[in-house]
């Protein structure tokens, strides 16, 4: 392997790596994204905990769609994405309709992280102090008011990291979408191998480049997180606020 | 007519009998100091007050109302206002907001005069200058007043105490006990669980002592607290004075 190569590679190709990048992108961000708001819906249905006083139907249903949420994570987790991709790709594309490759590819992506995400946010949810969730209610809130505002927010920031872990398996994972033949990086990557017969090279620029994006997305991950812990345990600035104060000091 | 009329109230977890039949009444404007050993039952108690837990045998009757039978929990919370050992302030708000979430909630009051009420509660218990703070960077007994007025912003007509300085080394017990006495002074209906022998003596209408489940001993605090009738509640308290 000589890295003369790699860079004439590069340089010969490099657009067809920038529009491999670009749909990589798009799949595992888009992916990401649909993926977290299933995983918010899912996880947060499977946490609720019902009141004591609810009633017996309301218990029942709520068991009946935790048995279908649970199929529902335990299948997707448990079969490799390449062929959940084949396998739903083909069935709609055959008996629903012939739909955009590029959109099955995204709806493959989301579902399956949709599926990881429930867990995530599930144990993010479990993380939360008990006590929240009972100050809450002993103020009046329901139970949807307490999840929205109170229980949420906090489980996010606790599952943030394992959130932004799923970011980077999508940019990698995405590489198994070749298979329904989206242009993306590794789809790309083979067709150049394929025409320069320069396999090592290549597949060396492809890791270069995958490495680069995760590497990129980790900072920006962590940026994010330093900034959301720093809020938190800040001091307050002053700021406006006395003015406010001395408002109601004089209304009273 | 009391405000609260605690009757018969039986609750078990498991085959641990918790409440062993419970009764005791509140007046309206009254504090009520529940004391005792730990593992009594207090704490339970006032939970189930809050629905909380839920009751096995027995009745609460909370402002004419039997609350097992009613069907806006969310409602009857509001009028019954709880603070906890743990504060439980919300971790991802800061102080004022806080204190603002349940009022635009559950009250739908407009943002700004939610916002003057939480100033004026928060003035109140002298957390005034910290509005913007968040709960991590509090004392305990910082956070326990902040605990206290956002209880007190939506309106509770009766306020639960579940031993509100247990968490808090001994200077700051001091100060929370001081918030509550204020609001003893306006005539506030309270029922506090304390291990705080020299509060419930000062401030106490009722004291009401609570050994494994039952009520032993009921009366002025001055009864309690100088000629105690029983023999475990004279134990008890030559212990803890």
């Amino acid at each position: 392997m000589s890295l003369a190569k790699c860079l004439e590679i590069l340089s010969k190709y490099y657009l067809s790596f920038l529009l491999g990048i670009r749909t990589t992108l798009i799949v595992a961000l888009s992916g990401t994204l649909i993926g977290l708001c299933i995983g918010l819906l899912v996880g947060g249905v499977r946490a609720i905990k019902l009141d004591k006083t609810a009633s017996g139907f309301n218990k029942t249903l709520k068991k009946i769609i935790d048995l279908i949420l649970k199929v529902y994570i335990e299948v997707f987790r448990g079969t490799p994405m390449m062929v959940q991709a084949v396998f739903i790709y083909y069935l709609v594309y055959t008996n629903i309709v012939r739909w955009d490759k590029m959109v099955a590819a995204i709806f493959i992506i989301s579902i399956n992280t949709g599926a990881y995400m429930a867990e995530i946010v599930r144990s993010g949810i479990q993380a939360v102090d008990v006590g929240q969730n009972e100050a809450a209610r002993s103020l009046g809130m329901s139970s949807m008011q307490t999840m929205m505002n109170v229980i949420l927010p906090q489980a996010i920031k606790n599952a943030f990291p394992a959130i932004g872990n799923e970011l980077i398996v999508n940019i990698k994972d995405s590489s198994v979408l070749m298979i329904i033949s989206i242009t993306e990086l590794m789809f790309q990557s083979n067709s150049i191998a394929g025409t320069t017969y320069r396999f090592t090279e290549t597949y060396f620029v492809t890791a270069m480049i995958y490495l680069c994006l995760t590497t990129f997305s980790s900072l920006i991950l962590n940026a994010i997180e330093k900034k959301m812990n720093n809020t938190e345990t800040s001091l307050p600035q002053s700021d406006t606020n006395f003015h406010s104060i001395n408002i109601a000091k004089k209304g009273d | 007519m009391p405000i609260v009329e605690i009757k018969n109230v039986q609750k078990h977890f498991g085959a641990n009998e918790v409440l062993d039949d419970i009764s005791f009444n509140v007046e309206k404007g009254d504090v009520v100091c529940l004391i005792g050993p730990s593992g009594s039952g207090k704490s339970t108690m006032l939970r189930c007050i809050n629905l909380l837990e839920t009751i096995d045998k027995g009745e609460i009757i909370v402002l004419g109302e039997d609350i097992n039978k009613i069907s806006d929990i969310n409602a009857y919370r509001q009028k019954v206002g709880m603070v906890f050992q743990q504060f439980n302030l919300f971790n991802n708000m800061n102080v004022i907001d806080n204190c603002i979430l349940a009022q635009v909630k559950v009250l739908k009051r407009d943002k700004e005069e939610a916002r003057k009420i939480a100033i004026n509660n928060l003035t109140k218990v002298g957390m005034g200058d910290f509005i913007n703070a968040y709960p991590a960077t509090l004392s305990g007994g910082q956070k326990q007043r902040v605990a206290i007025a956002r209880a007190l912003c939506v309106d509770p007509e009766i306020l639960l105490f579940d031993e509100p300085t247990s968490a808090l080394d001994p200077e700051m017990v001091g100060e929370v006990l001081n918030v509550i006495k204020d609001l003893a002074d306006e005539d506030m209906t309270m029922i506090v669980v304390t291990h705080e022998m020299g509060f419930a003596r000062d401030v106490a209408d009722k004291v009401v002592f609570m050994d494994s489940g039952i009520v032993l001993e009921e009366g002025r605090p001055e009864e309690i607290f100088n000629n105690p009738k029983n023999e475990r509640t004279r134990q008890f308290l030559a212990r803890v004075l």
